[in-house]
């Protein structure tokens, strides 16, 4: 199987807000990293987690893969054509789309549904016979009613308003979909009701998922692969079984670990992981994880750990995995 | 066991809704004792908000009791005036809300916010209050307490500012700490340091803690007794261990069942529960969850469903339940 999407030493960097004398002097603005040197790729087909603590980088790197974030360095590849310029990025957003996290934030408050899901083709100029039909058809593909088109964003429930982002995401038979925190705000009941369609589709479509989330219960579901972020670099990848059987990094171990056990007698008597994430502003030195790491040692507080290979498939950012 | 702390008898609340009258609560129970950690847990629109809402007496404006009393300390909590109730809030019942961003004011500093928390304090200098919270800064984790009192809200992160507002909360020395959603809006290692920090409160502090949650992992890791509420009833309650490893109500078990933390190895096709929430404009006659229900009858639809004895702890509202 050919990779449908590559990333290749991918950076993101954003401005320092400095002084009236730093924006003056060139070279004087500082850049923080938010994304250093990711390396990933999704085969067509596939499901690829992206899990990691907010301000780990998960969303700036689904914003870079669209062209809504600009890279600093690295290669985006999709389709086999790397991405440069303005119109190979509307391009592929031709053939992938965005499943934003807030469901209603996402949709306009002003436009039904039925324009909602048509909305795209416009964009995208894409021929259309008949806007209520497609709409009714889009409607009908994700489980709602054909009178939801008439509706507005704000009569919808969390489930529906996810559904109607589902419907609209797959409106141009995209390729990719990146889905930001699917389930974010649903209830347990409404969460798995939207992974079994999402999975389903999945299926009939023949889509590749990109799920970006900090619900590690979910993403051990769904999820074919994943890719474990923190301080905007890569830590761990691999197949998403063997990294819950066996996590090899500490953090993806401890993350793990964190999630709370639906069974009382499983409680856990210590903390897996203690303190914050650090700021991007203020990388520590050596093993960025040094700080919170209980196996840390005098070496991970000097020497930065590069990505290594361990077994099939499996890379891990750690001295001593 | 001794006399409860806080019981909520029979109280039913309505929402005036314009078409009618929404019936957000009907005939809810409940008792927290001292000491204890009690779990609400349903999923949104089964009533927990708006029993957390009267447990401090902070009821939105078209809410209507139409049933039922909130006994704390022997008085009923509902039909106190307004400075009756503001005795109430902060020293004698604390709540901690669900985002943290929205708890403190954002244009004072942490420090000034905190020394306020403790006005009800007579003879008590300022500097003495805020030495005071500095030290239950510490209390809750927070690395730095002095540096923290001089930020405002937003330079603290999410966690932070959630340690803060339970920080704020125990100042006021409550006897029923009511939490809502404490962890939602949380990261799962910020989740397990404040289920962490909420545990270690409850063996030193002698009140109450009620935790309102739709996460059923918060409710295992954190609470003794737990109300699982549906549809405005509390459908079932009981010890922790009981509500996990032998609940009775199918509601109970249908919601544990949808957890995906609940499987240890990947399955494609997640559980869910089929149907929807009846309207509570016209609730149902007979049992709210009869048309999710597989083992419903016809019963179930036509008759309400009794409150049935399981043991001494456990109690389930259904037809089909035994002890």
């Amino acid at each position: 199987m050919t990779a449908l999407l590559d990333i290749a030493g991918l950076s993101v960097n954003f401005p320092v807000a400095g002084g009236l004398f730093d924006a003056l002097v060139p070279g004087r603005t500082r850049y923080i990293d938010v994304l250093d040197g990711i390396s990933l790729s999704l085969k067509s087909g596939e499901t690829l987690g992206l899990v990691g603590e907010s301000g780990s980088g998960k969303t700036t790197l689904a914003r870079a893969i669209l062209g809504l974030s600009p890279i600093s360095a690295g290669t985006i590849t999709f389709n086999g054509a790397e991405l440069r310029t303005r119109q190979s990025f509307t391009n592929m957003r031709r053939s992938s789309a965005m499943m934003f996290q807030d469901p209603v934030a996402s949709l306009s408050p002003r436009m039904s549904v039925g324009a909602l899901l048509t909305e795209p083709f416009i964009i995208h100029g894409v021929a259309m016979q008949n806007r209520k039909v497609k709409a009714e058809e889009l409607l009908s593909r994700v489980g709602l009613s054909k009178d939801m088109a008439s509706r507005y964003p704000h009569e919808l429930s969390g489930g529906q308003a996810r559904r109607v982002g589902v419907a609209r995401a797959l409106a141009l038979h995209p390729k990719l979909v990146i889905a930001d925190e699917p389930t974010a705000g649903l209830d347990v009941s409404v969460q798995g009701e939207i992974l079994n369609l999402m999975t389903e589709l999945k299926t009939i479509m023949g889509l590749s998922y990109l799920i970006i989330t900090h619900n590690l219960a979910m993403v051990r579901h769904v999820s074919d692969r994943i890719a474990v972020m923190y301080l905007g670099r890569l830590i761990e990848v691999g197949p998403t079984r063997e990294v819950f059987r066996q996590p090899l990094h500490p953090y993806a171990k401890s993350l793990i670990a964190s999630e709370p056990q639906p069974d009382p007698r499983k409680r856990r008597a210590d903390l897996a992981i203690k303190g914050e994430i650090p700021s991007v502003l203020n990388r520590p030195r050596g093993c960025e994880f040094h700080t919170r790491c209980s196996i840390a040692q005098e070496r991970c507080r000097r020497d930065a750990p590069q990505l290594r290979e361990i077994g099939i498939d499996r890379i891990v950012r750690c001295h001593f995995a | 066991m001794s006399e409860a702390l806080l019981r909520v008898e029979n109280l039913s609340i309505g929402y005036d809704a314009g078409i009618g009258q929404i019936q957000a609560l009907r005939a809810a129970n409940l008792e927290a004792h001292g000491g204890e950690v009690i779990g609400i847990v349903g999923e949104s629109g089964c009533g927990k908000s708006t029993l957390a809402a009267a447990l401090i007496n902070l009821l939105a404006p078209n809410a209507h009791v139409n049933s039922g009393a909130i006994y704390y300390k022997g008085t009923d909590i509902l039909t106190m005036d307004t400075e009756g109730r503001r005795h109430l809030r902060g020293p004698e019942i604390a709540m901690v809300f669900q985002d943290p961003m929205t708890t403190f004011n954002p244009v004072l500093t942490m420090g000034d916010q905190l020394v306020d928390f403790q006005h009800h304090i007579d003879g008590v200098s300022n500097a003495e209050k805020r030495k005071r919270a500095g030290q239950l800064l510490a209390r809750v984790g927070i690395p730095d307490p002095d540096l923290c009192l001089t930020r405002y809200p937003h330079e603290l992160s999410g966690g932070m500012r959630q340690r803060a507002s339970i920080a704020a909360a125990l100042l006021m020395t409550p006897n029923v700490l009511v939490a809502d959603e404490p962890t939602t809006a949380l990261d799962v290692t910020m989740e397990a340091q404040i289920i962490h920090l909420l545990r270690e409160l409850r063996t030193d502090y002698q009140g109450a803690i009620i935790v309102v949650t739709h996460h059923l992992g918060v409710v295992a890791e954190l609470c003794d007794r737990v109300y699982v509420m549906y549809a405005g009833q509390v459908v079932e309650q009981g010890l922790v261990d009981d509500i996990y490893h032998a609940p009775q109500h199918p509601y109970t078990r249908a919601l544990i069942a949808c957890d995906p933390a609940h499987f240890e190895e990947h399955t494609p096709i997640l559980p869910t529960i089929a149907g929807r929430v009846p309207s509570l404009l016209h609730p149902p006659v007979g049992c709210s969850f009869a048309d999710r229900c597989d083992l419903a009858t016809s019963r179930c639809r036509e008759m309400a469903p009794p409150w049935v004895r399981i043991s001494e702890t456990q109690y389930a509202l259904c037809h089909e339940a035994r002890p």
